[in-house]
């Protein structure tokens, strides 16, 4: 009998003591010295009210007044309950598009997942102490992360179509139409009074046309952070969603016999002019536009490790690890910005919109710019690889050939539609140049 | 105020389109300047044929010795 209340009397303190412990962390750090001396007993109701009170299940039905977002400022009780759970059930969405649909799961996954745990109440992981905080501060807020990305992409990049054919390059111009024509009807928005977009917001979001991920974290981390999860989302979602965006955008603009054009074989394209290309582009972006040499100069680093040929060993690691474990990071620092606080608001709607305008105008102005072209005399141009000039490499250039493909199944339009389609990622990057330079 | 926005919007798609097509067009030019005095000054060795036919040729009698070596050992 004695030792049966000695050991009952042992469970009891080691109890008490787990008690206290988990207590001394909620506790201010500077009172943790002896907290075991001055432990009141309570009774054990008021223990499990308090346990109760610590639950998310209770954060969410009744969110603590003090509670502080991420920027350390005061939030709605909507942004802490309902809103949290309508994230939630967002990102399960998002879990289900990349999953079952295949929509860039290699970014959507780690965005979403981030977004999850960002919604998560009391823990406060997307808070500056959190790990996606830190992530974030890591790489995203000073704009490191889409930097790597950027050079992971370059030494996945064959300039050889566009060498061989260099006036499609034309096309991937014109599709950055859809970034500045978008701008405008951002700004016009604001005028109307329908949102209220500064300048830098509006080009932030209009980025987005230029359809290349990097690039919009890029530039939303420069001009608009607060936009940053948004852009994000929008910008990847419509990337993925090209092959259902873009066909019935490139039907409606051509005629049957524009489809049916084909393209003269490419030519040859030495392994020197490869080699030389990448730092050609580099210095004219040097003296043309420096603000630009950030995106370009990693790009460009990348193309020019794979095209040395003797550097074998780091272009593997550029293409597959660094980029892989980049994505990583990116996506949960972009999920971060997932927070029901800064994504449940009128705005992400407006971005949503003007985003897939944005898109759909740089495929329909790429189409039109091969139209014009074949005005001129010379080789005739397919207009399907117009739609290509918007980045997206190389999902844009494999919806030109699958739509071509549809008309004249011996029409082989990819590598023509790769040309446009690496030229709209060096002109998406000098836009976003031209858009930073603006507002220095 | 509100009447600028919009005409900002406009300036910056000025500028902007006509960066982005410079840069493109000067790209261009320099593609073909660049294509061009490769293609004269260092031309690119033409891979040799005969070679490459000696090649599949030894092969093939490679083959055909492997094969002949194998039906030998099972008739054996």
């Amino acid at each position: 009998m004695k030792y049966f209340i000695l050991k009952l009397f042992t469970f009891f303190m080691l109890f008490s003591f787990t008690n206290t412990f988990a207590n001394e962390q909620m506790a201010n750090a500077t009172e943790s010295t002896h907290k075991e001396e001055t432990y009141q007993t309570r009774p054990f109701a008021e223990m499990m009210s308090g346990f109760i009170a610590s639950t998310g299940l209770n954060a969410l039905i009744n969110p603590d007044p003090d509670e502080l977002d991420s920027k350390g400022e005061h939030m709605s009780d909507f942004h802490k309950g309902v809103g949290r759970l309508i994230m939630i059930l967002v990102t399960f969405l998002l879990f289900w598009l990349a999953i079952a649909k295949g929509f860039e799961p290699l970014l959507l996954l780690p965005i979403a997942f981030g977004g999850l745990l960002a919604n998560i109440p009391v823990a406060g992981i997307a808070g500056e102490h959190g790990f996606l905080g830190v992530i974030y501060h890591m790489g995203l807020s000073n704009e490191m992360f889409p930097i790597i990305i950027f050079m992971g992409v370059g030494a996945m990049t064959d300039f050889g179509p566009l060498l061989s054919n260099p006036k499609t390059a034309l096309l991937g111009g014109a599709a950055q139409f859809g970034i500045f024509g978008t701008l405008v009807g951002a700004v016009a928005l604001s005028h109307f009074g329908f949102v209220d977009f500064t300048l830098q917001q509006a080009s932030a979001i209009s980025i987005i046309g230029g359809a290349d991920g990097p690039t919009s974290i890029f530039i939303a981390t420069k001009l608009a952070p607060e936009l940053l999860g948004a852009i994000a989302v929008a910008s990847y979602s419509y990337m993925a969603m090209v092959p259902i965006i873009q066909p019935p955008i490139m039907k409606a603009l051509t005629t049957d016999a524009e489809r049916r054009i084909k393209m003269t074989t490419l030519r040859h394209v030495s392994r020197l002019e490869k080699l030389i290309f990448p730092i050609t582009v580099l210095s004219l972006a040097i003296l043309v536009l420096p603000e630009a040499t950030p995106l370009i100069g990693a790009f460009m680093f990348g193309n020019f490790l794979k095209e040395s040929g003797v550097v074998e060993r780091l272009n593997d690691t550029l293409q597959n690890s660094l980029i892989n474990i980049t994505t990583i990071f990116l996506g949960l620092g972009v999920g971060s910005k997932l927070a029901a606080d800064q994504f449940l608001v009128p705005d992400t709607m407006f971005i949503m919109v003007l985003g897939i305008i944005a898109f759909s105008v740089g495929t329909a102005a790429g189409i039109f710019m091969a139209k014009l072209m074949n005005l001129f005399p010379g080789h005739k141009i397919n207009p399907l690889i117009g739609s290509a000039g918007v980045s997206a490499v190389p999902m844009a250039a494999r919806v030109s050939n699958k739509v071509g493909m549809e008309y004249d199944r011996t029409n082989m339009l990819l590598m023509h539609a790769m040309g446009p389609n690496v030229a709209g990622v060096i002109g998406s990057a000098v836009a976003a140049g031209v858009l930073i330079s603006l507002f220095q | 105020m509100d009447t600028n926005l919009v005409v900002e919007g406009l300036k910056f798609m000025a500028l902007g389109m006509g960066t982005v097509f410079a840069f493109l067009i000067i790209l261009i030019a320099v593609m073909y300047a660049m294509s061009a005095i490769i293609h004269k000054f260092f031309p690119e060795p033409q891979p040799n044929m005969e070679t490459n036919q000696a090649g599949t040729q030894d092969n093939k009698k490679i083959i055909a010795a492997i094969s002949a070596a194998i039906t030998h050992h099972r008739k054996g």
